[in-house]
This record gives structure tokens, sequence and C-alpha cells, in this order.
């Protein structure tokens, strides 16, 4: 990638990222906000974070090979569920995670 | 004013985050630098832009030969989905500063946002700290990518399993949420939504999508619930 190609491509994705994290908080800030509009709010983190493993665990026709190896990243999963109702730790889910995830694909 | 607690407390915060940024930076740095990328450009992504499923795409879209258009409208349409973290932190940089809520604002990712937000909810917590959560997580994000452009593949880490720590995190955070029927449905909304985007081939939007599914299903609900129940 040259340096121009690299400009133009830093440029713009920064530029398009720096305005989705900043507007929305700014746009919002400081003004008295209806219920419903804190309601929705209230809803976004347990939808991102579903959306996020989702996206990371799900994929359509996963299993058309059989359940086997696809299944390995489901059971990581469950696994870290167990751990995380078990410990509520970031730190432990996250080692656990990778652990089991590891030791399954070696099955 | 900067004091040792706020360090601390966001460092015991971060470290979740730094350890996987490490684990999937060095990848990163590996992939930039197979484009051709140096360690300065890298620090350059990692310090403006600072975006982990950003800086994975480009050098893989630049791989398969796709126009420079199509890879700025490919990442920057899958970075939508940080408008909903923003709008989200909203009421909890009521009374912050403005250059503190911007510089907190501007380098927000999904970890980040996730162990922010939770904390936030618990009580306790400030903008100042997740600032600092922030730049922790920002600064090992970066110093890894550089370490993978400067070492190559001299390293060799499996990719498809370090990610699994960031999912690890993710269902960690899902998992933590308040058992509500509204949060419930949220999530069950937003995972099915995530589904059907992919099936129809919308994989780049696949996250927005889902998660504002989620919001407006569980949104409708409690609405018609608050109705029937007054």
């Amino acid at each position: 990638m040259s340096w121009e190609e690299f400009w133009i491509i830093f440029g713009c994705c920064a530029v398009t990222m720096l305005i989705c994290r900043v507007a929305p908080l700014f746009l919002l800030k400081g003004r008295e906000l209806p219920s419903t509009v804190t309601l929705a709010l209230n809803l976004i983190p347990p939808a991102a974070f579903a959306a996020l493993v989702a996206n990371d665990v799900l994929n359509p026709g996963m299993f058309a090979q059989g359940f086997w190896p696809a299944g390995a990243i489901i059971i990581a999963s469950l696994v870290v569920v167990a751990v995380a109702l078990k410990t509520k730790s970031l730190l432990l889910c996250a080692v656990s995670g990778v652990v089991a995830y590891g030791l399954l694909l070696l099955v | 004013m900067l004091s040792r607690t706020v360090l601390r407390d966001a460092f015991h915060a971060a470290v979740p985050i730094m350890l996987g940024y490490v684990a999937i930076g060095i990848p990163c740095g590996i992939l930039c630098d197979s484009i051709g990328l140096n360690a300065i450009q890298v620090l350059i992504l990692s310090a403006f832009f600072y975006s982990g499923a950003g800086q994975f795409m480009i050098p893989n879209m630049f791989l398969t030969g796709a126009p420079t258009a199509s890879i700025i409208a490919s990442v920057s349409l899958v970075n939508t989905r940080q408008m909903l973290y923003s709008a989200s932190l909203a009421p909890e940089c009521e009374g912050a500063r403005k250059r503190l809520a911007f510089l907190f604002a501007a380098t927000v990712t999904d970890e980040s946002y996730g162990v922010s937000i939770a904390r936030f909810k618990e009580g306790g917590w400030s903008v100042d700290r997740a600032l600092w959560v922030n730049l922790f997580s920002q600064t090992s994000w970066a110093l890894s990518n550089v370490v993978g452009v400067l070492v190559g593949s001299l390293i060799d880490i499996p990719l498809q399993i370090a990610s699994f720590a960031m999912t690890s995190i993710f269902i960690c955070l899902l998992f933590t949420q308040r058992l509500t029927s509204p949060n419930i449905i949220a999530a069950v909304f937003a995972i099915i939504g995530v589904y059907a985007c992919k099936a129809l081939g919308l994989s780049g939007a696949a996250i927005i999508l889902g998660a504002v599914l989620g919001v407006v299903c569980a949104m409708a609900f409690t609405l018609i619930r608050q109705k029937v129940r007054p």
C-alpha cells in the first residue's frame, strides 16, 4: 500500500469513526431526555453485547459439515457462560474461553 | 486532577482488555506488515483510528484487491455501531467537562464500552476512570500492533483462538446484565437480527442492525406492558 493510498483510507476511516464515536454523545449530553429515549439507551448494552457475541459465534451454514468442528465454539461459549455466572470476572472468562476453545479445537 | 486511585481503578478494569489486545494486536500488526505498512503507519492507525475490526478489515480487503472507496465504505459501515455506544454513554457524561467527554468518547471500543458501562451502572465509576481504561487499552493495542509489524511472522499466534478472548469478554458482559424481561428480549432479538443479517448477506451491518432490532423489540414490549398494566 502506497503512502498516498494509506492517507486516503486512514483519513476517511478516521473521520467517519470519530463522528460515530463523538456526535451522538454530544447531541444527547446536557438535554432533558424523554423517558422513551432513556429506556432505549438502557437497552443498548444487552442488545449490543448479544449482537457482538452472535456475530462472533453464529454463522449461517456453520453446521453444513456436521456439528464438529463448528460446535467447538458453541461449547467453548457455554464454558464461558458458566464461568461468567459463577465469577463475574472478565479476566477469568477471557482466559477460560481461550483455553477451552484451544483444547476443543485439538479434539 | 489525576490521582493514583483513578489510575489504579482504571488499570484494574482495563487488564482483561489489554491482555486480549496483545493477543489480537500482534496478528493485526503482522497482517498490516504483509501489505507493506510500516510501524509508523500502524502507530498512526492505532492512535487516530483505533479500531480492531477496522484495522483487520483494511489489510484483508486490500489483499483481495478491493478499490479504495469500497474499503472506506465497508470499514465505516462496520463502525457505525459506535453510534449506539456513544448515545448510551451520554447520560453518564452529564456534568463532565467537554474536553474530557470528547477524549473519552473518541477512544471508546466495543470492549472498553462494555467494561465502563457495566461499572457506570454499578455506580462509583467516573468519566476520567473510563477515559483511562480507554487509554490503557489503546496503548496495549498500539504497542502490540507495532510489535506485530517489527517481529512479523516470528511469532505464530492462532488468531481464531486468540480472538475468542474478545468473544469471551462479550459473553461475560452479556451474562452479567440484569435478568429483566426487556433485557432478555433485547438480547434474544439482537441475536436473531445478527443471524438474519448474515443470512441475507448483510454481514457488515449485522451488529448495528441486530442491536437496533433488539432495542426496538424490547422497547415495544415495555411500552405495551405499560399500557396493559399502567
